[in-house]
């Protein structure tokens, strides 16, 4: 055994790292959801946006209901709910109190202006290229959309695409209700 | 009854692996051969064992038992008799006890075929492959039993799932078991040559065939998946990076990189050690790889159940297997020392290093993408989920390279070669490369990426042809025979080499393919109303209809797409949603319509209640077919490469007839 190399060592430490990855993820399932950040205040943001203009500050919107949208271009399913997207902005385009953003997770910037002049566009949008919000925002996967109330806590958070059913909900049952309730 | 006999069967199976385990052990330590010749009578009726257990769930599956749990789950009377026979690998026990068939069956071949030519190995084969029939055996029969009866007895099946009621479906799943538990051969011998200190080339040159069918299976296994995927699941793409994707894709790396690296140890004697790390490290692979679908660790379009029991026994069985294997090579390995330096960074063996280490680095980074999630998630963090972007970043300069060295590597000499020799390879390569760009950027190709792919492609296919032509004349002068007769004799003089070149046409195929069906695909997703337009690119798709349709097993609706072109009508095409009646399960059946070696893709993933839109996905796929053809390719050249003939013994026939000047005698002398 005098021979004992530093790449077995490595092989062993490997494995053993390997076998222990393996046991503890036995335990986890990949379909349940981690504890999601709701009811918390949410992260703030600081972050350049995908046009030109000021880089976006979350809380310079205290008072106002804040829709986040956590999007990619080569995300399949956020193509599905962009149509609906747009038509949540316009619905709510006259309301001084409600703001949208999408979030375009790593992604590139010509891909994600391309896929918005492909599939049209009403609403501002940042740019989190290494994922950093995403990940203050335990954000799992595109597309994912949170809805932040008027004292920057998270109320709501959707993950899929935001069509159908879960589209007219997200309006009566969350963003209504939060538009009127009162700032304190 | 006759279910209870297969179950019987199997079971005797396991009874018969442990004397398969047993018997070489006391054969070894006694030295008494009769003990192995036991062993390999265990080897044979394990085969007929599994066989019967097989057929006669088979036999169930035909005559409709819904008595029995698996077949329950996993047919119905509606189904054509194809669909029933291929319920028996439609869940996750069948398709386990398939698994352990292919390997009895692997197993016993190998033991018949190499009894005599082999005999210092046998009794290791027999005893590898039976821990692993075992292991296996046991699963199936303990936790994952598909001869369960339930009772009160169903009146019909639940139904297949529907996705998988489809051709590349039935032979997807054989396939990839064929790759995955081939590779036990070439890892058994590899075993065998650690055990018993029998460290040559011998191992390495008796299983190069069983190596190279097992790659062969596993090439066209993960294809067919790849091809399933595109047009059933209806995802316009074929490979999504999907976890379990990249669980048959990464043995697929290792065997890939060892089949060539094994040519260095056959003919320079280097890389022993490495050789055998990477044969164990493929078929650990395919291990770790049942392990990840077959736990539900991962999510993935393959889902089968998530069962703590099931992961730990299959976690515990691949913690043995590799740390049986692993340690004995570390504990082995001292002896392995090669006295064989590398001489020059520009020679064969270097292009050779250089493609194993691309291989690893591509290995690296599909397993590191494959289990981050994983790793994120016992570290309690977020959940993450990988994506493309992060694949297609890591993963296409490494293809890129690798393509390049098969223009390189098959034709710059073994040891040294000398920088006259370089330019003269490089030269015809490098200006046909150029032009080609040139020429691709004038018709219109110019996104970066697709140029210095393309090139590449070019660069590798002007070597190919300048060799081929150098090689033909080499014959055609020797044997005074014609040019074309003159490249048979070049490929009867060395089939492996011209096979191996005929596999990397293949690729390039494919990734003339992959290119432009990923660079170039376009893309419209939108609601359609009968009669409204949409066009995508030089195409008009008019959607004129849209109605209700029923099949066997199955009600939904379809939409008539007319697609027109220059003003006139060139395909109508007819994409689904259908509803399967039996197992409550939508699926979106794709229409595709051929041109010029591309696809047109149009399918209706979401469709009114009322029947008045349609949801309308339209993709054009330019040369998408390559992707399959290159496939295709590949599989004859391995194809030729596993029934070739046996070299003739000739001094004056080397295989290195393409490059004649710098064959040096020595090359052949043992260095131990």
């Amino acid at each position: 055994m005098k021979e004992f190399r530093a790449w077995h060592l490595f092989l062993l430490m490997g494995l053993f790292g390997l076998f222990f990855l393996f046991y503890q993820g036995l335990w986890g399932d990949p379909t349940v959801l981690p504890p999601v950040i709701i009811e918390e205040p949410a992260p703030e943001i600081l972050a350049p946006v995908l046009y030109e203009g000021e880089p976006i500050r979350l809380s310079d919107h205290l008072g106002k209901v804040v829709v986040l949208n956590f999007w990619a271009s080569w995300c399949q399913e956020c193509k599905l709910e962009h149509r609906f997207l747009l038509a949540l902005k316009k619905r709510f385009e006259d309301n001084p109190n409600f703001v949208m953003y999408g979030v375009n997770y790593q992604d590139k910037d010509h891909l994600a202006k391309a896929y918005l002049e492909e599939h049209g566009n009403n609403f501002e949008h940042m740019i989190d290229m290494k994922g950093i919000i995403s990940i203050d925002y335990g954000v799992y996967g595109v597309p994912e959309t949170f809805v932040i109330d008027k004292k920057g806590i998270i109320r709501h958070k959707q993950i899929g695409p935001v069509m159908g059913d879960v589209y007219s909900e997200l309006i009566e049952k969350v963003i209504e209700p939060l538009l009127n309730e009162p700032v304190t | 009854m006759s279910i209870e006999l297969g179950h019987f069967a199997v079971v005797t199976a396991l009874v018969l692996s442990f004397v398969g385990i047993i018997t070489p052990i006391i054969g070894l330590k006694t030295r008494n051969a009769t003990w192995v010749v036991v062993g390999r009578r265990a080897m044979i009726s394990m085969f007929i064992l599994l066989t019967v257990g097989m057929a006669i769930l088979i036999y169930g599956y035909v005559t409709e038992d819904y008595s029995v749990k698996y077949i329950y789950a996993t047919s119905n009377s509606k189904l054509p008799i194809f669909y029933k026979v291929a319920g028996l690998w439609g869940g996750h026990e069948g398709s386990l006890l398939l698994w352990a068939w292919i390997l009895s069956l692997y197993s016993m071949l190998a033991t018949l075929i190499h009894w005599k030519s082999q005999p210092v190995v046998m009794p290791y084969l027999i005893l590898i492959e039976s821990i692993v029939l075992c292991g296996f055996l046991l699963l199936i029969l303990f936790l994952s039993n598909p001869f369960e009866r339930i009772f009160p007895v169903p009146l019909d099946g639940k139904d297949l799932n529907p996705l998988l009621q489809d051709p590349a479906m039935v032979v997807h799943p054989p396939l990839l078991y064929l790759g995955y538990v081939g590779l036990s051969i070439p890892f058994s011998f590899a075993m065998a040559a650690l055990f018993s200190g029998r460290l040559g080339e011998e191992w390495l040159k008796a299983t190069q065939r069983w190596t190279v069918f097992a790659w062969t299976c596993l090439s066209c296994g993960i294809l067919m998946g790849g091809y399933w995927a595109y047009y059933e699941l209806g995802w316009g793409g074929y490979w999504g990076w999907d976890p379990v994707e990249n669980a048959a894709f990464m043995p697929w790396l290792v065997v890939t990189a060892f089949l060539h690296s094994t040519m260095v140890q056959e003919k320079r004697k280097m890389f022993k050690v490495w050789n055998l790390f990477l044969i164990i490290l493929a078929f650990s692979l395919s291990l770790i790889g049942t392990f990840l679908v077959r736990s539900g660790i991962l999510s993935s379009v393959h889902s089968f159940a998530a069962d703590p029991g099931r992961g730990v026994f299959i976690l515990g069985f691949v913690c043995f297997m590799l740390l049986l294997s692993f340690g004995t090579l570390i504990l082995r390995s001292a002896k392995l020392k090669s006295t064989v330096r590398m001489e020059s960074m520009v020679s064969r063996e270097s292009a050779f290093l250089f493609n194993n280490l691309f291989f690893l680095v591509a290995l690296m980074t599909v397993f590191v993408g494959t289990l981050y999630p994983l790793l994120m998630e016992v570290l309690e963090m977020q959940k993450v989920s990988v994506g493309a972007p992060y694949y297609n970043a890591v993963f296409m300069p490494v293809a890129l390279g690798l393509i390049f060295l098969m223009g390189v590597g098959p034709y710059i000499p073994w040891r040294k070669s000398n920088s006259k020799n370089n330019k003269k390879l490089l030269k015809l390569p490098l200006m046909v490369s150029l032009a080609a760009v040139a020429i691709f950027f004038v018709l219109g190709v110019q996104k970066p990426y697709a140029l210095t792919g393309l090139a590449v492609v070019f660069f590798v296919l002007t070597a190919i042809f300048t060799d081929f032509n150098k090689v033909s004349a080499f014959w055609a002068k020797r044997e005074k025979i014609s040019r074309i007769q003159g490249f048979f004799s070049a490929y009867r003089g060395n089939p492996r080499r011209i096979t191996g070149i005929i596999i990397h046409l293949g690729v390039l195929v494919m990734v003339v393919g992959i290119i432009f069906s990923s660079m170039y695909q376009a893309e419209k997703i939108l609601i359609m109303k009968p009669g409204e337009e949409v066009t995508l690119k030089s195409f008009r798709f008019r959607m004129s209809k849209l109605y209700g349709v029923t099949g066997v097993n199955w009600g939904g609706q379809e939409a008539l797409v007319d697609v027109y072109q220059e003003g006139k009508i060139i395909a109508q095409m007819h994409p689904q949603k259908r509803f399967y009646t039996v197992s409550q399960t939508p699926t979106t059946e794709t229409a595709i319509h051929h041109l010029n070696m591309g696809h047109l893709f149009v399918t209706i993933p979401e469709v009114a209640p009322d029947g008045t839109w349609a949801r309308v996905r339209i993709l054009h796929n330019p040369l998408v077919l390559w992707v399959w053809y290159g496939g295709g390719i590949m599989a004859i050249g391995a194809f030729m490469n596993i029934f070739r003939r046996v070299r003739r013994r000739s001094s004056q026939v080397t295989d290195t007839a393409g490059m004649l000047p710098e064959v040096s005698p020595n090359i052949a002398q043992p260095t131990r």
